[in-house]
């Protein structure tokens, strides 16, 4: 089947699965070309503690408190 | 007034992809008798400085005696995390007191963040250049 005659059934598609079609040809694509994407299913760190205010002013304590000590 | 010193951006281990170069700094870390030269990740949106748990080992801490606990976020909120304070040195600037929350995690790369290592250093970032700029604070020309 050729692309020309695939079209016309692409654009019968409801959105969702246009969206499906888009997202498939992009993980294939990146399969094919050894792109590493991440898995849905993955569970990935992030290991920048962002906004971790209280350890901050823990830490700040702790540096006044050795610094007055020494 | 102080010359800043350059550094390049470096790969970690696991790319070598260009998009996948980071500030990696190299630090030396003192605590009593026990001198560490590795590389810290410069992390601007870290709030702190984090300490892997093998780098505390080789230090010389020891987790039970570690009294202070500090409660991190992201990835490492899962695990706890005890205040550490050890001398830190770049290249030939004076040693100063960094402050780490040291975690239990073996996977985390040592990060240098808001408190208290960009509190002691200003760093100018290139990354255009994959290089950056360090210098004690308040010496900056």
């Amino acid at each position: 089947m050729s692309l020309t005659e695939l079209f016309p059934a692409i654009k019968m598609l409801p959105r969702a699965d246009k969206l499906r079609l888009m997202q498939f040809l992009v993980i294939d694509l990146a399969h094919e070309e050894g792109v590493p994407l991440l898995a849905a299913d993955a569970e990935y760190p992030i290991w920048t503690p962002l906004h971790a205010f209280e350890a901050a002013d823990t830490l700040l304590q702790m540096l006044k408190t050795h610094q007055a000590d020494t | 007034m102080t010359t800043p010193v350059r550094f390049a951006y470096a790969h970690p281990e696991a790319s070598r992809a260009e998009g996948s170069l980071l500030a990696y700094l190299p630090i030396t870390l003192r605590h009593d008798t026990h001198v560490l030269t590795v590389t810290g990740l410069l992390d601007t949106g870290s709030t702190v400085n984090v300490l892997p748990y093998p780098l505390g080992l080789q230090l010389g801490f020891v987790w039970e005696q570690q009294p202070t606990r500090v409660h991190l976020t992201g990835s490492l909120a899962r695990l706890p995390a005890r205040g550490v304070i050890v001398s830190g040195q770049v290249a030939a600037f004076p040693p100063v007191e960094l402050a780490f929350a040291w975690t239990q995690s073996t996977e985390v790369p040592m990060i240098l963040g808001q408190v208290n290592f960009f509190m002691e250093f200003d760093v100018c970032f290139f990354r255009s250049q994959a290089a950056f700029e360090v210098n004690p604070k308040g010496k900056a020309s």
